[in-house]
């Protein structure tokens, strides 16, 4: 009887050792994922960041459903925050919104369990903006005058043009970030990309960091 | 030939789910991991993720409450299944020295109380006499509000403990940082994660820091906090709250087959076995009620006279 009596003691006390302690682990992680956390490319429909963020269980099924891959998971280099999210990933491919797959619905909106990637009714392609394609001019080929103009055919949306000296410029107002510039860009292969592996010339960033 | 033991069988199953989820990834089947599983409407989702996001976002999702409602139908019928044939953090636990040291020390009783029984009915003397009068001496606290030899009959309580404190805390905080905090560390997701993380370093020479990291805080919260199951994990928490209400796959004793019953021994195999402690025989008085049954079938698997089934109905009684 004394040995259960002890025993039930100590597990009273380390009962609220080990639960107070978890929720002041829980309590503090939320705090610190509000420093630290910078915008990515988010999949159709998780562009309302507030929105995506507080309904993203980091379930993954958008990354999986994509027939492209053109979504990957954010890692902790983007912020604690993102971490387990989908990011959307060009170097392995870009966004057409299924067109192809689904017939012009994107598989990931439809296959989030929560909603955090959600669509509005009238959503078309030139209006939901992932982000916008921007141009490292040094990087570039076209920028060198190599005549490179590949990213320039790939645009589904005559979002990118040649200057008079055959330059690749992006139209801000046609560019949804779709991302197929930044899929086709060569300048890795050509070795003008100083840097990481992923680099490209032509990258779409995030809205509010563009 | 020797029955698979059921805690290889469970590892097997545990196994194949995590196989199912990476053949998943290759093939982009969208059938997802754990954390949402299924197509449409015939998928769940993990019930902790579900409501956090929910107090998170503070909106009523139908595609969501549809899911938690088919996760509460499933937990209501198996109760905490999940935890012993799904979840992949056993398959990690079960090489750790503390469940090794378990084992072997169920196999040791289990031989004793075989003798103890055996030497009895054969009806020896003194020695006998001896060791099991002393046995009772030992064993009569645990059995004082019944008596020798009968079953607790009042239903099991359920008692809560620290893992429902944390539960408290998940969904607390999701409410107040407005988001799911709790998914940030929650070991089967991160497993999930590792594994992708692994498959896409060899698929696409991928590196992050991630990599490092994840199986860092996987190491940190299963070897350092050997007890997540049993003092941390909400999930489990919350399946134990749901299946308070389940009637169904609870153990049920054969009396007539009970060493305790039939042969007034003082047998506790079965509650020694268990891993969620919960005495079968005396639920009222051990650590858990039924409600944490994870219908890991190690009491059926070590009783030694076979005496424990888990009906898929309760029977009459």
């Amino acid at each position: 009887m004394v040995d259960m009596e002890q025993t039930a003691h100590g597990m009273m006390r380390r009962t609220f050792v080990f639960g107070t302690a978890g929720c002041l682990v829980l309590f503090g992680m939320g705090g610190l994922a509000y420093m630290g956390s910078t915008e990515v490319c988010r999949p159709p429909g998780g562009q309302d960041d507030d929105h995506f963020t507080s309904l993203c269980i980091h379930c993954e099924k958008c990354r999986e459903i994509c027939p492209n891959s053109a979504i990957g998971t954010a890692h902790i280099e983007d912020g604690l925050l993102n971490v387990r999210t989908p990011k959307m990933a060009y170097s392995y491919g870009w966004c057409d919104f299924c067109e192809e797959a689904n017939a012009g619905v994107p598989l990931c909106e439809s296959a989030c369990p929560t909603t955090a990637l959600l669509l509005p009714e009238d959503a078309r392609p030139e209006t939901v903006i992932i982000g916008k394609a921007v141009i490292n001019r040094s990087w570039c080929l076209g920028w060198q005058l190599m005549g490179c103009r590949i990213c320039v055919d790939a645009c589904p949306y005559q979002a990118i043009e040649l200057d008079g000296d055959k330059r690749p410029m992006v139209k801000e107002d046609l560019c949804n970030g779709c991302g197929a510039c930044e899929n086709v860009c060569v300048s890795m292969e050509n070795g003008s990309v100083n840097g990481e592996e992923s680099g490209r010339a032509i990258v779409v960033e995030p809205l509010e960091s563009a | 030939m020797r029955r698979m033991k059921v805690r290889n069988l469970r590892a097997l199953v545990a196994t194949f789910v995590v196989l199912a989820v990476a053949i998943g990834y290759v093939t982009v089947t969208g059938l997802g991991n754990v954390c949402a599983a299924g197509v449409g409407l015939v998928s769940s989702i993990c019930p902790v993720g579900a409501l956090s996001a929910l107090l998170a976002s503070k909106t009523l999702i139908p595609r969501t409450l549809v899911a938690l409602a088919v996760v509460a139908v499933l937990i209501l019928i198996f109760g905490r299944a999940f935890c012993a044939w799904i979840c992949p953090i056993p398959l990690v636990q079960r090489w750790l020295p503390d469940h090794r040291r378990r084992a072997q020390e169920l196999e040791v009783e289990t031989k004793s109380v075989i003798e103890t029984v055996s030497r009895s009915t054969s009806e020896d003397t003194d020695a006998d006499a001896r060791t099991g009068g002393k046995r009772i001496e030992d064993e009569k606290g645990s059995c004082a509000s019944c008596g020798e030899g009968t079953t607790c009959t009042a239903g099991a309580k359920m008692k809560l403990d620290s893992r429902h404190l944390i539960l408290g805390g998940t969904l607390l905080s999701a409410a107040v940082f407005g988001f799911p905090v709790f998914c940030l560390v929650c070991p089967i997701g991160l497993t999930f994660a590792t594994l992708l993380l692994v498959m896409r370093l060899f698929a696409f020479g991928e590196t992050t820091w991630t990599l490092l990291v994840f199986p860092v805080i996987l190491i940190l919260e299963l070897v350092v906090f050997r007890t997540w199951c049993r003092r941390i994990c909400p999930l489990g928490a919350l399946m134990s709250l749901i299946a308070g209400a389940s009637k169904t796959f609870r153990p049920h004793i054969d009396d007539e087959r009970c060493l305790v019953t039939s042969k007034g021994s003082l047998c506790r195999i079965c509650a020694k076995a268990c891993p969620e402690g919960i005495d079968v025989r005396h639920p009222d008085l051990s650590r858990h009620g039924v409600n944490e049954c994870s219908k890991c079938l190690e009491c059926v698997d070590a009783c030694p006279v076979h005496a424990i089934s888990l009906p898929p109905v309760p029977s009459r009684k």
